[in-house]
């Protein structure tokens, strides 16, 4: 069962990004709650790094089994990802506007984190069976779009549009990259332009809100473009080398919103300024190349299409999660991976990486 | 082979793939990457300002505001160090950072160190909003014990506050100001730019919340104002409110002006209004008490104009004091109208009209000059023009051209009806009789020191014009020391051993439709002493006496108690050699000389 050669592939470039990048999470984290209530700081902060020591032992354990095993076991997993999405409609925590979180004695699971894994892995398996030189075609496509489906609707009724979108997302890159029948995609842009209209009108007026405050952030300060003016503001005036490690202003004077969670890249582009913001991005960049280059190297589909689906996991939530914090896209709850506070974020996110360094261990094996 | 062949061919078009998605990836990340280099190279300037406009506020406030003192440096006016408390409601900690919840028993410890009312600090404590004023004016020693109980969320400002101390004392010259530290009313309102001390900035930082973290003051010397020196002495406008007060209340009238001038060189000594209000809490006054009335309320001056009017008569040359007129018993008809005199005469001098107040003398001396000759007299003295007192709201009067007077207009101006002057027009005028004719501006202030005492500015007495020439004044002067002899209107005018010039007046006040009213009437009093050297201009105006009404009678001895006991705190001899015995014998070598 073991294999010398698992140490010898081990993919250690990787593993130290991923330590990084999480090292820095946690130091920008005690910057941006050092704020307010003195209790309440340290707890945060030490909730966190508690799940980082949760996550990167859910890595190890992750590196352990083979990937392999996923491709079986996925259905399971699938399964009970979906059970917790209900469980949370049947006894979810209700915070703040939304049902998201499962309460499990002193923490909180919000699965719908762990579900975008389970998604990947599920369309993972399915594309790996079914792909076909000419591409997949309408028919092929419908088992997916289920598979989407069915967690996009219980995190969208969470009310969870972020992490929601980014299932879809992560869906659509993944078929994109396993090759859609030309007429197929066709039909699908033709589908997706006649629903964005009707779905505009479904949306609640606070999320039509967000998507016009985006067009025109100044048209209600105080409102709906209060967090990207201040986040905006926050990043603005970082410059190029930062106020200072502690010494932001915007951010000591809890002008900034949600600074520890969403908009805690704000906070970066504040103390760190420019120089700051592009070392963090380099550094998640490099990340999603380490990904892309391990599903270049597997030899097997499915653990290239499922390391593909981790590495479009990863960029679109710090895509997304960096365009909102300064202005490009609509405020969505979408936390910055290894670096906002959240546990079920964070241990997703090593997770998901102990998937990728799983799969480049074993890229020796066919 | 073949299956090789197509495993090869796959492997190609994935990886052709997975470079797509890198290549898209990074479009999408140079995106984001020009972003930031936008919002945090290019348009950072606008943004940090932005971000510190935020936090950042800078809030003005004024140094301290100048003192006014009297002619012998005594304070009139001065502001006192105070602090001003506020509080956050909702986050007061105690010493150990630990939030406050038992509002009721912070109130009674605070209101412990402030000696204020548990219950009213109570319901501030209680209050939701971010900050709350406990109290503006602190003394530094209450506020220093409250800070040191060692609570958190309460904001401190050092500030002023103006005290008077002399309270009512000199209040409608002095004016007093606003809790901004604006000057509203009096001196402090028309020297407000040299009071107020310079601006001085603090720079506020403040979070979310609108709780203040930090504040820098940028605080460098010069930033006090400038000081006032008075021309007005305290004692002597202690002395003349007094006496005005006893006269007012003891007529019933209505209000009373009472001015002390140095005649030489127009510096006032005096103002007094009765009745008065305490600047330091005008706002529980009646806002009529605020006004100086001695320059803002224009009167009727009733006799004392026959002294302008003969002053007129001799410059124009047409007659001298004894020139003869007869005065027709006491009855005289111009047109519809008829002039009464209260005591009756036939033929009397220009002298004597004075002396006995005749108006049927004054109506025919005016008619003998004609109007222009009266009118440019009248200007001569100021009637009609402000005097330039630096004092705000002064009225200028009302004396219409000549050219628009009818003939009984220049028989009853004679006797100051149909004219209006203000009080300090009229003692500025009388003052130019006892000054050889030449009139001076009234002034107030004499001097401005800096923060340190050292004079900066001082004001010399300016002469406006010679109104008259040295030997009418003369002349007039005789005339007026007649009127204050035994047998004159005005003899309670005058205090033992001291000459007095002067001249009563006693006018009928207009009511609101212009025409007079039977029952009330100004009694004034005007005068200068020593005759001969004048020393004080004294003018006294009663407004509306119930008992009596003439000026002779609720005036005069007003004046007569202001010159004599003004006289005594100057150790100004006594002049008359009648009455030089006298106070000799009572009072010792006194004068003696």
């Amino acid at each position: 069962m073991f294999d010398r050669r698992l140490i010898q592939y081990f993919d250690w470039g990787l593993l130290a990004i991923t330590i990084l990048i999480g090292v820095i999470g946690m130091v920008v984290l005690y910057s941006a709650v050092s704020v307010g209530e003195a209790s309440q700081q340290t707890s945060i902060f030490y909730k966190q790094m508690i799940w980082h020591a949760m996550g990167m032992c859910l890595m190890l354990i992750t590196f352990i089994f083979s990937y392999k095993y996923l491709d079986k076991w996925a259905p399971v997993i699938y399964g009970l990802s979906i059970g917790l999405l209900i469980c949370v409609h049947l006894f979810g925590k209700h915070a703040g506007g939304s049902t998201r979180w499962l309460p499990l004695g002193p923490f909180n699971l919000q699965p719908s984190e762990p579900v975008k894994i389970a998604v990947i892995i599920i369309l993972a398996r399915y594309f790996s069976k079914n792909i076909r030189v000419p591409g997949i075609t309408f028919r092929g496509l419908m088992a997916p779009m289920i598979f989407t489906a069915i967690p996009f609707l219980l995190v969208a009724t969470q009310p969870d549009l972020g992490t929601a979108g980014t299932i879809l997302l992560i869906a659509a890159s993944m078929a994109m990259f396993s090759k859609i029948d030309r007429r197929t995609l066709i039909c699908v842009f033709l589908i997706i332009i006649i629903i964005v209209p009707v779905g505009w009108k479904m949306l609640e007026p606070y999320q039509k809100e967000r998507i016009l405050t985006l067009v025109s952030p100044d048209r209600d300060p105080l409102g709906t473009g209060y967090h990207i003016r201040q986040s905006k503001i926050a990043v603005g005036s970082g410059m190029i080398f930062g106020k200072g490690y502690m010494q932001g202003t915007q951010k000591k004077l809890s002008f900034l919103p949600e600074q520890h969670t969403d908009f805690i890249f704000s906070v970066l582009a504040e103390e760190w300024g420019f120089a700051g913001s592009m070392l963090l991005l380099f550094l998640f960049l490099l990340l999603i190349a380490f990904g892309l280059n391990i599903a270049h190297g597997c030899r097997d589909s499915f653990g290239t299409i499922l390391s593909v689906g981790i590495t479009v996991m990863i960029f679109w939530q710090v895509f997304i999660n960096i365009a909102m914090v300064m202005g490009l896209v609509p405020v969505v709850g979408m936390p910055l991976p290894l670096i906002s506070y959240g546990g079920s974020s964070v241990i997703t996110s090593y997770i998901g990486v102990g998937i990728l360094i799983n799969i480049s261990m074993r890229r020796f094996i066919t | 082979m073949n299956s090789t062949r197509i495993e090869k061919q796959r492997y190609t078009r994935r990886n052709r793939r997975i470079i797509m998605i890198g290549g898209f990836f990074s479009v999408l990340y140079v995106l984001i990457g020009l972003k930031a280099f936008y919002l945090q190279v290019i348009k950072d300037d606008d943004l940090s300002e932005k971000a510190s406009s935020q936090y950042q506020k800078d809030i003005q406030g004024r140094g301290k505001r100048g003192s006014i003192y009297d002619a012998n440096y005594r304070e009139l006016a001065v502001s006192a160090d105070v602090v001003e408390i506020g509080v956050h409601p909702q986050s007061v900690r105690d010493k150990e950072n630990k939030k406050i919840t038992d509002k009721r028993k912070l109130a009674g410890v605070v209101a412990g160190a402030l000696k204020m009312n548990a219950n009213f600090l109570y319901k501030k404590f209680k209050s939701t909003a971010p900050f709350v004023w406990i109290d503006r004016r602190v003394t530094p020693a209450k506020a220093s014990a409250l800070k040191a109980l060692g609570f958190r969320g309460f904001e401190y400002f050092p500030t002023y506050c103006r005290v008077y101390p002399q309270k009512a004392l000199a209040a409608q010259v002095i004016g007093f100001s606003g809790t901004d530290g604006d000057g509203l009313e009096g001196l402090e309102q028309y020297y407000d730019e040299d009071l107020k001390g310079n601006i001085r900035q603090w720079t506020i930082i403040r979070d979310a919340m609108g709780r203040i973290f930090d504040r820098h003051e940028s605080c460098a010397p010069g930033y006090e104002g400038n000081n006032l020196i008075l021309t007005i002495d305290a004692t002597i406008q202690y002395i003349a409110e007094k006496a005005l007060k006893k006269s007012v209340q003891e007529n019933n009238a209505k209000d009373g002006v009472a001015i002390v001038m140095d005649p030489e060189t127009g510096a006032i000594k005096a103002i007094a209004n009765y009745p008065s209000y305490n600047p330091n809490s005008f706002n529980l006054f009646p806002k009529e008490t605020w006004r100086n009335k001695a320059l803002t309320d224009p009167f009727e001056p009733g006799s004392t104009m026959k002294i302008f009017l003969v002053a007129a008569a001799l410059e124009s040359g047409m007659c001298n004091p004894e020139t003869v007129i007869n005065c027709e018993s006491g009855q005289y008809r111009i047109g519809r109208n008829v002039i009464h005199d209260t005591h009756s005469h036939d033929d009397l001098t220009v002298h004597d009209v004075i002396k006995y107040s005749s108006n049927i003398g004054a109506a025919k001396i005016a008619e003998m000059i004609g109007p222009a000759a009266l009118y440019n007299t009248l200007r001569n003295f100021g009637f009609g023009e402000k005097t330039g007192i630096d004092c705000p709201g002064e009225s200028k009067g009302l004396l219409r051209n000549y050219q628009s007077w009818k003939k009984i207009d220049n028989a009853t101006i004679a006797f100051g009806q149909g004219i209006s002057v203000s009080a300090i027009q009229l003692i500025s005028a009388i003052s130019a009789v006892a000054n050889n004719g030449v009139l001076m501006k009234p002034y107030i202030v004499k001097a401005i020191t800096d923060e340190h005492g050292k004079i900066i500015k001082s004001f010399a007495p300016i002469e406006r014009r010679n109104a008259i020439m040295p030997d009418t004044a003369d002349a007039l002067i005789e005339m007026m020391h007649a009127v204050t002899e035994r047998d004159g209107t005005g003899w309670q005018a005058v205090p033992v051993g001291y000459t007095v010039c002067g001249k009563t007046g006693t006018a009928q006040k207009l009511n609101a439709r212009g025409t007079y009213r039977n029952c009330e009437y100004n009694g004034l009093f005007v005068g200068f002493s020593p005759a001969r050297s004048p020393v004080l201009a004294v003018l006294v105006v009663i407004d509306e006496p119930q008992k009596h009404h003439y000026g002779g009678v609720v005036a005069a001895p007003v004046f007569k108690e202001i010159v004599h006991e003004t006289f005594n705190y100057l150790n100004i001899a006594p002049t008359s050699t009648k009455e030089q015995l006298n106070v000799s014998n009572g009072l010792g070598k006194r004068g003696g000389a």
